[in-house]
């Protein structure tokens, strides 16, 4: 492209002759006390709360306490870059971040700076980053599915577009993992259901950030993803509003009638940099030093996830907010906080995962309160079972231990037992498409795996696979599209799986 | 200065600037105490140290203020609390106390270069227009404004500078 001088020269006569020479009349104040990326500054006497202010050297501000003689702010920037007695100006505007459709595929900083490198970001609507959530009139009930393409989540937890489902567990249990899944899943979807996603990394080190960065582009969903990222070398301003700042992004989406799916990794971060601040800006500390307002904190901030009327264009975000528990423990303060405002949880344990069994669902905790509404009637029907028989099964195993003789019906329910939760094990970055998930359960569900050693479940699982999609994929596509497990679509799976039982080798033992 | 130091400051103040019920006592007494801190400040040394003892400081305070025994009693006050520190803040809060009982307005006036007596002066006149009142304005000269007067008053910046200018168009240029 050839850029022609002349006209740059007069993109810039025209702005200088519209520029405003009036003189400026500011509201101003003066720093009296500045540090730990707090300020607090004398004047200001109509400041609004949480008005940003202008700090000069480009530092911008949030008034956050407004006190009897000082005002108290937390800086969006470096604080060695303000000094004591420096002047601060009002703005009247309260925090807000530039949205627009390019912003899809990139990496940006909560104020909507890009991170990654290339170049500034067109933007064409300024959005507040707080705002009061869409009230009753607004919304519809969650109905539609929103796949993860992880077999056990969409069989037992189902998860509805404006969900908010919480992932929950120690560190190292693959809450990430999950949440990076559910991203790259949507590629498994018609674009015209795909949602846009967007990953919200509060507080993580720069590497894991970018690390995920690369592991969505390497699966080709960066072209749906918009990553904000507030690392841990950030202030603790920026990482509070950080996910406010994904939010409005998804809310200028959904607002077009697109569906959305926002990550927050993770909450406990965001909780942990809003106690800094409200430390720091001597508010009275509360239960484990927490403000008394850290529940509001998370409540408004969930509570934009909706799925809006149809007359305000059915667009919908869903969350799935992260929150890392120590040692299993969910009944500290934050993790109940989050766990009483979200739809469900998807709970993680650190036993599991070590027993070898990925992703580390505990089917017994995990709930999903309103998704199951949403769910697929052909998954529904498929996995109706499944988790009163795990959670059966796991009663009954306990109980074998003892090595009691077991009538055969036991002995039948703890084969099955065995075999489905085998089944249920996923490698990472390999969701499955709704038809293949169903495909999979219905022959653990129906049977087909009981001939079938445990061990060669998951092999069982995967020539499954390579033999519909290679043999007969239209009987994926029928099951890809069909709403209803009927008759006739049940017999094409019947004599799909009989047919593979003539062909399917068993892995060849060792030794 | 931490927050109960600045309301404490307010306070004394207050009740310093109560004693007066005329003006010409308020601005006598405001009067002599910019005086005293301006006199203390020459031994602060002396007045802050801890081996010092409190009884002393308030003989040589009670010594030094024989004029002004109301000041002298305020003053030795501020030593019994231990908020001596408070002296000069608490000056100037008099200071403003006494600003708004006579109706005084303060503005700081900066320009690129000196103004003409008549400059000033219409300055002035255009300030006590906008904020009512006596504007007692004190102008100082700052060659980075370029041109334009920079004027704060009443917790209000005035920018009508060069440099503000530019700096605005930068803004508006860049984004």
């Amino acid at each position: 492209m050839a850029i022609r001088p002349e006209e740059i020269t007069n993109i810039i006569k025209e702005k200088i002759e519209h520029f405003d020479t009036s003189a400026d009349v500011n509201e101003v104040g003066t720093v009296i006390q500045v540090g730990d990326g707090i300020a607090r500054v004398h004047g200001l006497n109509h400041v609004k709360a949480s008005e940003l202010v202008d700090f000069g050297n480009g530092v911008k501000g949030m008034a956050l306490n407004l006190e009897y003689d000082n005002v108290g702010c937390v800086l969006m920037g470096p604080d060695h870059l303000v000094h004591e007695g420096d002047t601060v100006k009002r703005t009247g505007e309260v925090i807000s971040i530039p949205v627009g459709a390019d912003m899809i595929g990139r990496v940006v900083d909560p104020l909507g700076n890009a991170l990654d490198g290339k170049g500034a970001i067109k933007t064409d609507k300024v959005m507040p980053l707080d705002i009061v959530a869409p009230g009753i009139i607004d919304r519809q009930p969650v109905k539609q599915p929103l796949q993860t393409g992880i077999k056990a989540i969409d069989a037992m937890v189902p998860i509805g577009k404006g969900q908010r489902e919480l992932i929950i567990g120690d560190r190292q249990t693959g809450k990430t993992a999950i949440a990076v899944d559910a991203i790259i899943n949507q590629k498994n979807i018609p674009a015209s259901e795909r949602c846009i996603c967007i990953y919200v990394a509060i507080g993580q080190k720069q590497s894991t950030v970018a690390q995920v960065v690369k592991t969505l582009t390497d699966f080709g969903a960066m072209g749906y993803t918009i990553v904000v990222s507030a690392t841990a070398s950030d202030p603790a301003s920026l990482l509070y509003i950080a996910p406010y700042a994904g939010c409005a992004i998804g809310e200028y989406f959904m607002w077009q009638g697109k569906d959305v799916l926002i990550v927050y990794d993770d909450l406990s971060k965001h909780a942990q940099a809003y106690r800094q601040m409200s430390l720091l800006l001597r508010r009275p500390p509360g239960r484990e030093a927490y403000p008394g307002d850290v529940f509001y904190l998370h409540s408004r901030l969930l509570e934009r996830a909706c799925k809006l009327s149809n007359e305000n264009g059915g667009g919908s975000i869903t969350a799935l907010p992260i929150i890392e528990t120590q040692a299993n423990d969910v009944s500290a303060y934050i993790p109940t906080n989050v766990i009483s405002i979200t739809d469900g949880q998807i709970y993680l344990e650190s036993s599991l995962f070590l027993s070898g069994i990925k992703p580390a669902i505990n089917v017994g905790l995990s709930v999903s309160r309103v998704g199951g509404s949403a769910q697929r009637k052909t998954m529904r029907k498929v996995a109706g079972t499944l988790r009163i028989d795990l959670s059966q099964y796991q009663e009954l195993a306990g109980f074998a231990q003892f090595g009691s003789e077991l009538d055969k019906e036991s002995q039948r329910q703890i084969a099955r037992g065995k075999r489905m939760t085998e089944l249920l094990k996923q490698n990472q970055y390999a969701p499955l498409k709704v038809g293949e998930e169903v495909l999979v359960l219905y022959a653990g569900v129906h049977g087909y795996l009981d001939g079938v050693e445990v061990s060669d479940v998951l092999e069982y699982e995967k020539q499954l696979l390579a033999f519909v999609r290679a043999k007969r994929p239209e009987v994926l596509d029928t099951l890809n599209a069909a709403n209803e497990l009927t008759k006739d679509v049940e017999e094409k799976i019947v004599s799909t799986l009989d047919e593979f039982k003539t062909v399917f080798k068993p892995a060849k033992q060792e030794n | 200065m931490n927050s109960s130091d600045r309301i404490a400051v307010q306070r004394y103040a207050a009740a310093y600037d109560g004693l007066s019920t005329t003006d010409e006592q308020a601005v006598r007494r405001a009067e002599d105490l910019r005086a005293a801190a301006r006199a203390l400040d020459a031994v602060r040394t002396y007045m802050t140290s801890p081996r010092v003892k409190t009884q002393q400081k308030k003989q040589t305070v009670r010594a030094a203020l024989q004029q002004a025994p109301d000041t002298a009693s305020f003053i030795e006050l501020l030593i019994d609390a231990k908020r001596y520190a408070l002296l000069d803040a608490v000056t100037r809060r008099v200071g403003e106390l006494l600003d708004n009982r006579l109706g005084i307005v303060r503005a700081e006036v900066v320009s690129a270069r000196a103004l003409s007596a008549a400059q000033q002066k219409e300055t002035q006149e255009a300030l006590s227009s906008r904020y009512g009142g006596r504007v007692e304005a004190v102008f100082t000269v700052d060659p980075a404004l370029l041109g334009g007067l920079k004027i704060r008053c009443r917790g209000e910046l005035i920018d009508g500078s060069l440099q503000g200018r530019l700096a605005k168009l930068q803004e508006e240029l860049t984004h």
